[in-house]
């Protein structure tokens, strides 16, 4: 993820630091981070459901597409709603027997189904390419982009980074999905999922099937994982294994405890501000070798999450009410 | 919920008949058996352990039976899912209380409502209409019942800030929003003072009264017990070892034996001694 921009040498100068074609890739990597935490602040914030599997969602959702486009001819448009239906079955085939289980054994089946896709992808190379992954499936996407290009030339913009396209619309997505999301969740159905968080037997006691209302959850986190993977495999122009380590799932999880627990505009913002400063630090110079500086990055952002819990738990826009109430 | 709410022809509304719960080698249900007249309160007593609350879980759908039968209003209850029973409006509360506490009160009355549409996500996506109309009876008729338990002025405050009689509280009105025919509470005068409790007895009264709703409650007051039920039941060791009018049931010799061997009267040691 983070070797994205590898024309970009460490520790630069102002020159780069404004940059644009690089802050428009930042950008989109945390519109992608955005729609991959929505689907964890779904799951987590509103439903208390311990989805670790997000990453798994994300590389269905890009190899669907790159293999229905690639290997089955299908166009690009109809192969992204098919990748959707793909991810949402194999979300319903993990969350059938484990969202039965307790919330620390959900937690770990799915970490393990999405370790278990990541291998396969990796294994499976007459599918998937293996490490070497697959490319080749945007032509349609090209098309729109140099479309949105000639718009923006029309404004008078012309020299426009070759990303920007591609940026617009992974936002423009975001904020259709969080505004969607956070009008739902103020529905009798985000109530029930409320109550699903709170206290399922509760739920159950009052006439709601629980078990269904996890699962509708955890179908639509897979929706919005696979969407974000479209726009992943869009950004790199290829599909590897090594995008969906578990990683990426935490990173998504970094964002929740940035953004808040609970509220979905928070989510935007904590993406940006994790994905700006881990970029950000890569200007900062310092004495130090370049792997080096790469490790600092993270301790920072470590380091900044654990002020967060310690003085503000409720993250930038959760509520400090509803984290003490939680005990 | 729109089912006809005429009493079945023999008038009994609930049937339990051998019901067995083991845990292990115990057997905490063991061939419990009892019915309910519809539009009675019946007050289910017995010693610690004797299997109270494991019967309300077993024929409630939280615990799976490992026998017997239960028909509400005609219909086996066993083997159906908790969610499904509480829908045929056998509705239950808990010994320990289920607040929704990062919820307001106000949605934790709405909750309970049940033929709200805007519950399925279809309908919310592509049908507005109905469940916005729905949504707006259901919060005319939560702040009613809010008023009545003397909750209405926290209506928007968060569940978990309310103290532990308010939450109780909370939990009863929430199941009343379902409009139950059948309502088993376990152990609603737990934690209540006595002013709310008196409250939440007269409005017992009023719901059989005016709506004809059946109540079965856990209870180990015994000042509440006798005066305010129509039938008593006693379990003892996961049996039902007395059932009739609470007069009968207190001069029972096995009710006696079973509390703490032979006191005189089951109320002796609960409540006699409370200063008023």
């Amino acid at each position: 993820m983070l070797e994205l921009l590898p024309h970009l040498p460490l520790g630069v100068t102002l020159e780069s630091f404004t940059d644009i074609d690089f802050w428009t890739g930042v950008g989109i990597i945390a519109g992608i981070y955005t729609i991959l935490a929505l689907g964890l602040q779904l799951n987590v914030g509103f439903t208390g459901i311990q989805n670790f599997g997000q990453a798994a969602f994300m590389a269905l959702g890009a190899y669907s597409m790159a293999i229905l486009v690639n290997d089955a001819g299908m166009s690009f448009w109809l192969s992204l709603p098919v990748s959707i239906l793909i991810t949402i079955a194999f979300g319903l085939v993990v969350g059938l027997p484990s969202l039965r289980l307790r919330a620390d054994y959900f937690a770990i089946a799915t970490i393990a189904a999405a370790e278990a896709i990541r291998l396969f992808a990796l294994n499976a190379r007459d599918l998937t390419g293996g490490a070497q992954g697959l490319f080749g499936f945007g032509d349609d996407w090209d098309s729109v982009a140099e479309t949105i290009e000639g718009w923006l030339s029309d404004l008078g913009w012309t020299d426009v980074p070759t990303l920007f396209p591609l940026f617009i619309v992974v936002w423009v997505v975001a904020m259709a999905l969080t505004f969607a999301l956070n009008r739902v969740q103020h529905t009798p159905w985000g109530r029930v999922l409320r109550a699903v968080r709170e206290d399922e037997d509760a739920a159950r006691a009052l006439g709601k099937n629980a078990f269904s209302y996890k699962l509708q959850s955890l179908a639509i986190a897979a929706t919005l994982g696979a969407i974000a993977g479209f726009f992943l495999a869009l950004n790199l122009r290829f599909v590897v294994p090594d995008e969906f380590l578990p990683i990426v799932t935490f990173s998504g999880y970094a964002v929740l405890i940035l953004g808040g627990l609970a509220n979905y505009w928070g989510v935007a913002l904590g993406a940006v501000i994790l994905w700006f400063v881990l970029e950000g630090l890569r200007f900062v110079e310092l004495p130090l070798s370049e792997t080096r500086i790469a490790s600092l990055r993270f301790i920072i952002v470590g380091l900044i999450l654990i002020g967060l819990m310690a003085f503000r738990p409720q993250g930038l826009f959760g509520r400090r009410e509803e984290m003490v109430l939680g005990e | 919920m729109n089912e006809p709410r005429g009493a079945p022809a023999d008038g009994r509304i609930f049937e339990a008949e051998g019901v067995i719960k083991r845990f292990g080698g115990i057997r905490a249900v063991n061939r419990a058996s009892l019915s309910i007249r519809e539009g009675s309160i019946t007050a289910l007593i017995g010693p610690n352990g004797a299997g109270k609350t494991t019967f309300f879980n077993v024929i409630t759908g939280f615990y799976k039976a490992d026998g017997g039968s239960a028909t509400f209003a005609g219909r086996q209850v066993l083997g159906k899912p908790s969610y499904a029973i509480a829908r045929h409006g056998m509705v239950r509360t808990f010994q320990i209380t289920k607040a929704l506490a990062r919820m307001p009160v106000i949605d934790n009355m709405m909750l309970g409502a049940t033929d709200q549409p805007g519950e399925r996500l279809v309908n919310v996506l592509f049908r507005p209409g109905p469940w916005r109309r729905r949504e707006q009876e259901v919060r005319a008729q939560a702040m009613e019942l809010l008023e009545v338990f003397n909750l209405a002025r926290l209506a928007d405050h968060y569940a978990g800030t309310l103290s532990g009689g308010q939450r109780k509280l909370l939990e009863l009105a929430r199941a009343l929003m379902a409009r139950p025919r059948f309502l088993l509470l376990d152990e609603p005068m737990a934690g209540i003072n006595p002013t709310l409790g008196r409250r939440l007895l007269d409005h017992m009264q009023r719901l059989r009264a005016e709506e004809g709703v059946t109540f079965l409650f856990i209870e180990h007051d015994m000042e509440v017990v006798m005066n305010h039920s129509d039938r008593v039941i006693v379990m003892a060791e996961g049996h039902v070892i007395a059932d009739g009018e609470p007069h009968e049931v207190r001069r029972d010799q096995a009710v006696i034996d079973a509390y703490l061997g032979g006191s005189a009267e089951p109320d002796s040691s609960d409540s006699a001694e409370e200063p008023r």
